[in-house]
């Protein structure tokens, strides 16, 4: 195996490393950076916009940019969240957490420094996973049926309250709310309009980016414009982007385990990458000897999930190479490009077309060292970008956002609704309650109930099927572990309180 | 002459004029970019289609003709886009029967086809029954055998209530008098996951996408959809051979705002189908078990009225309801 291995990442990487090739990664990783920065655009609009331009390539180099643009945007994601608190997509959402925390602190560059180092030692890692591991891992993904996907998406609901730095009981709500506001829209199972008050623009239910948008992008917006009464600089004297010794020393094993996490996780179809990048924050946030620091500029709580998101992005594309069955959005315009090119994913393409696959595979590898060669000295400009007056700062950013938003499905009324969802979380930031557990709730909620239906559906209604499937139990078993060592923790703190009293 | 005159002169030409305009019209057209609206999003087999047909309009024209994906609410949104449109003959729609289906069951701010002018049948792709290789089943006899003799126990997977992989399983079932259990899904993807894992039993797929794993032994098919077999499957029986002749398959076609001028919908209609009938055209999506129609607007119009007719029947005699 070691053998074939070797031959087929030397076949890759001498495709790769065809001089036309290395320029569609560098076009493709450049424009996912950029649009990554870019709060509100995201790689699927752009893939669209470009998808009638790639008609005309040669569908390996089309594909290499392609996937230049997905993975790079993960990268560049990553600085929106640590600088401006506006997550680029779903999976950079817990990004902001720590990350935007640090960047107050004015340790922009280190945050930035770790994320990208990070997302480069999980994207050589989920290199050689697929490489090594590529045929197997697809019955990886055959084994996950409705039950286990259920299963999993109640870790990832109680990841959430994990997250929660403050009030539980105030999280809990909040992942609640959060459901309810997933439920609005046509549901799967019965094919019922919830909610919906007879408005086309939402038989679909919310868009996560209006949400997203509004919330973390028009509330803050609105709270920081409060504040300028002080004429606070936002973010501090940013000090330069080398990490301590001890950012190191802490962030390499968040490093590891969300590498690991992120490849395995990235396989699912369906929100396989956002719960690799919660899943990475809660472990650590565990792991972690002083977990109060978490929220508060932990850098484990951006080396983690951001190396989690870069290798679970990497693996998603495993599915859909061999299955022909994509794990996101972006997978499935990926899948469209190749029909129009006439290669049918699926099983025949590792054995009909290995010089597409396995050059892809390397020029992966090729691209995010390209992306860490591109993003270290750009550290410096986004950290000037930043210390632009804020009254020239926030225009720009709300700009970036309607023209995100819009470009989704080309609907004023996502616009509309994402002003309503800024109202709100301005309500919310004035009633301490924060919105990443909601943003999870919203996006967990709707899988967790899909699957629950389908599960009971297939079982004729027998609830016992999520115990006796063995995935299905241990993910429920460590949901259930991960619920009592979150919640312990804050109820003996209380009793601690009030024992003193 | 008089001013008098003059003005009568005028008012008798003016509207012989504004005859041969509306031709002058259809002589100029098209000037300027066509919108090409489909009901769907991006990167589906159906987008994939549209895309390569408004690729070669584009050539055949000399006029861009622009994909304007507005996907969402279950196929009715591009539709609705289209009926609002003005008749200008720059903006067509590209649906599936899958629109019509929606149509019929909610009440929508159109009435398909009748706020359309039908332009042609462009293609109409063929679907596998497939099934997963655990079920104990090589065709449709014996997979209503089994049904009869399991009642309730099979299952078969669709793309969504109302969808024409969920329709036609309804009116087979009725048909042959057997019981399957409906299985929902949100996508064919998920579905073929759990038909390969045995967890489902049958489902009737898009060609294009199931085809990789009918040849790699992930999946058997039990039967195909349309007149004969298709060049991509040859070995896969059609469900007519199998004495089954009522099954609708699935129809993809162009139509235009109703009001659209009778010669800008021909000029339309001659152009999408000497595109359907170019060589390379049919022989690129043969490859896919894609055969390309191209009828008049008149047949496909009539065409519309009938599947229309067939199907409002069948949905009030199933009971599909959504509400």
């Amino acid at each position: 195996m070691m053998t074939d291995v070797i031959h087929n990442l030397s076949m890759g990487f001498g495709v790769a490393l065809l001089p036309i090739n290395v320029l569609f990664c560098f076009v493709g990783t450049l424009l996912g950076t950029l649009i990554g920065v870019l709060p509100g655009i995201g790689p699927s609009a752009t893939i669209v916009l470009l998808l009638p331009i790639t008609f005309s390539l040669s569908p390996t180099g089309g594909l290499i940019m392609l996937a230049g643009i997905y993975y790079g945007a993960q990268y560049g994601g990553s600085t929106t969240s640590i600088l401006v608190n506006l997550p680029g997509e779903a999976a950079s959402v817990v990004t902001c957490l720590d990350g935007h925390a640090m960047a107050r602190q004015g340790r922009a560059g280190p945050a930035l420094f770790m994320a990208a180092v990070g997302s480069f030692i999980a994207g050589c890692f989920g290199t050689l996973v697929i490489a090594f591991f590529a045929p197997p891992l697809t019955e990886v993904a055959l084994e996950f049926g409705p039950a286990e996907y259920c299963s999993l998406m109640v870790l990832g609901l109680v990841s959430a309250v994990a997250l929660a730095q403050g009030s539980l009981l105030k999280a809990f709500q909040m992942v609640f709310l959060g459901l309810l506001l997933g439920l609005v829209g046509t549901d799967v199972t019965s094919g019922m309009e919830r909610y919906t008050f007879g408005l086309p623009d939402i038989y679909e239910g919310f868009s996560f980016v209006s949400i997203g948008m509004g919330l973390l992008g028009y509330a803050q917006i609105v709270a920081n414009l409060e504040r300028t009464t002080k004429r606070e600089v936002i973010i501090e004297d940013v000090k330069g982007w080398m990490p301590t010794r001890d950012d190191v020393r802490s962030s390499w094993k968040a490093i590891l385990r969300g590498s690991v996490l992120g490849s395995i996780l990235g396989l699912l179809p369906g929100g396989g990458a956002v719960i690799s990048s919660f899943g990475s924050y809660a472990l650590e946030k565990r792991l972690a000897a002083d977990p109060s620091r978490f929220g508060k500029g932990a850098i484990e709580g951006v080396a983690g999930p951001e190396s989690a998101n870069n290798a679970g992005s990497q693996t998603s594309f495993i599915p859909m190479l061999t299955l022909g069955i994509p794990t996101n959005t972006v997978m499935a315009l990926m899948l469209g490009a190749m029909m129009v090119w006439g290669i049918a994913p699926g099983p025949e393409v590792m054995s009909k077309q290995p010089q597409m696959f396995w050059g892809l595979i390397a020029s992966m590898w090729l691209g995010n060292l390209m992306l860490l060669v591109l993003n270290l000295p750009l550290i410096g400009i986004w950290i000037r970008l930043l210390k632009l007056p804020y009254r020239l700062l926030y225009p720009l950013i709300l700009l970036l956002c309607c023209i995100g938003v819009y470009s989704m499905n080309r609907n004023t009324a996502d616009i509309l609704i994402m002003a309503g969802f800024g109202l709100l979380g301005y309500i919310f930031n004035k009633l301490d309650c924060e919105p990443a557990p909601l943003l999870l709730g919203f996006i967990l909620g709707p899988l967790f109930e899909e699957n629950l239906r389908r599960a009971m559906l297939l079982s004729r209604g027998d609830p016992s099927v999520f115990l006796t499937q063995p995935i299905s139990l241990a993910l429920l078993l460590a949901a259930g572990l991960l619920l009592i060592l979150v919640t312990l923790p804050k109820v003996s703190r209380t009793r601690d309180v009030a024992f003193r009293e | 002459m008089n001013t008098r005159f003059k003005s009568i002169l005028v008012a008798l030409v003016l509207p012989l004029a504004l005859l041969f305009a509306s031709s002058a019209l259809a002589q100029n057209y098209p000037n300027k970019p066509i919108r090409l609206v489909l009901p769907m999003a991006p990167g589906g087999a159906v987008d994939v289609t549209a895309r390569i047909y408004a690729q070669k309009l584009t050539e055949t024209l000399g006029q861009p003709v622009l994909v304007d994906n507005q996907g969402g609410g279950g196929g009715s949104i591009g539709p609705g886009i289209v009926s609002k449109a003005p008749p200008d003959g720059y903006t067509i729609l590209y649906m599936s029967q899958s629109s019509l289906y929606t149509a019929i069951v909610h009440k929508l701010s159109y009435d398909m086809p009748e706020d359309f002018a039908p332009i042609t049948w462009a293609d109409a792709p063929q679907a596998i029954i497939a099934a997963s290789p655990s079920l104990p089943a090589k065709s449709m006899k014996e997979l209503i055998a089994l049904a009869k003799a399991k009642p309730g126990k099979l299952t078969y997977a669709s793309d969504g209530i109302g969808s024409s992989a969920h329709l036609t399983m309804e009116l087979f079932k009725k048909k042959e008098g057997i019981d399957m259990l409906h299985i929902p899904y949100k996508g064919q993807g998920p579905a073929m996951i759990d038909m390969m894992a045995g967890r489902v039993d049958v489902k009737s797929c898009g060609i294009i996408a199931v085809i990789p794993h009918i040849r790699s032994g992930k999946l058997k098919a039990l039967a195909i959809t349309g007149e004969k077999r298709s060049v991509a499957a040859p070995d896969i029986p059609t469900l007519v051979e199998q004495g089954i002749t009522y099954w609708h398959g699935s129809w993809k076609g162009f139509l235009a705002p109703a009001a659209t001028p009778k010669e800008i919908v021909q000029k339309l209609n001659t152009e999408i189908v000497k595109v359907l009938n170019s060589p390379d055209i049919k022989a690129r999506l043969a490859k896919d078990g894609i055969e390309t129609v191209g009828d008049s607007p008149e047949q496909f119009a009539a065409f519309l009225r009938e599947e229309k007719v067939t199907w409002t029947k069948a949905i009030k005699e199933l009971g599909i309801r959504l509400e």
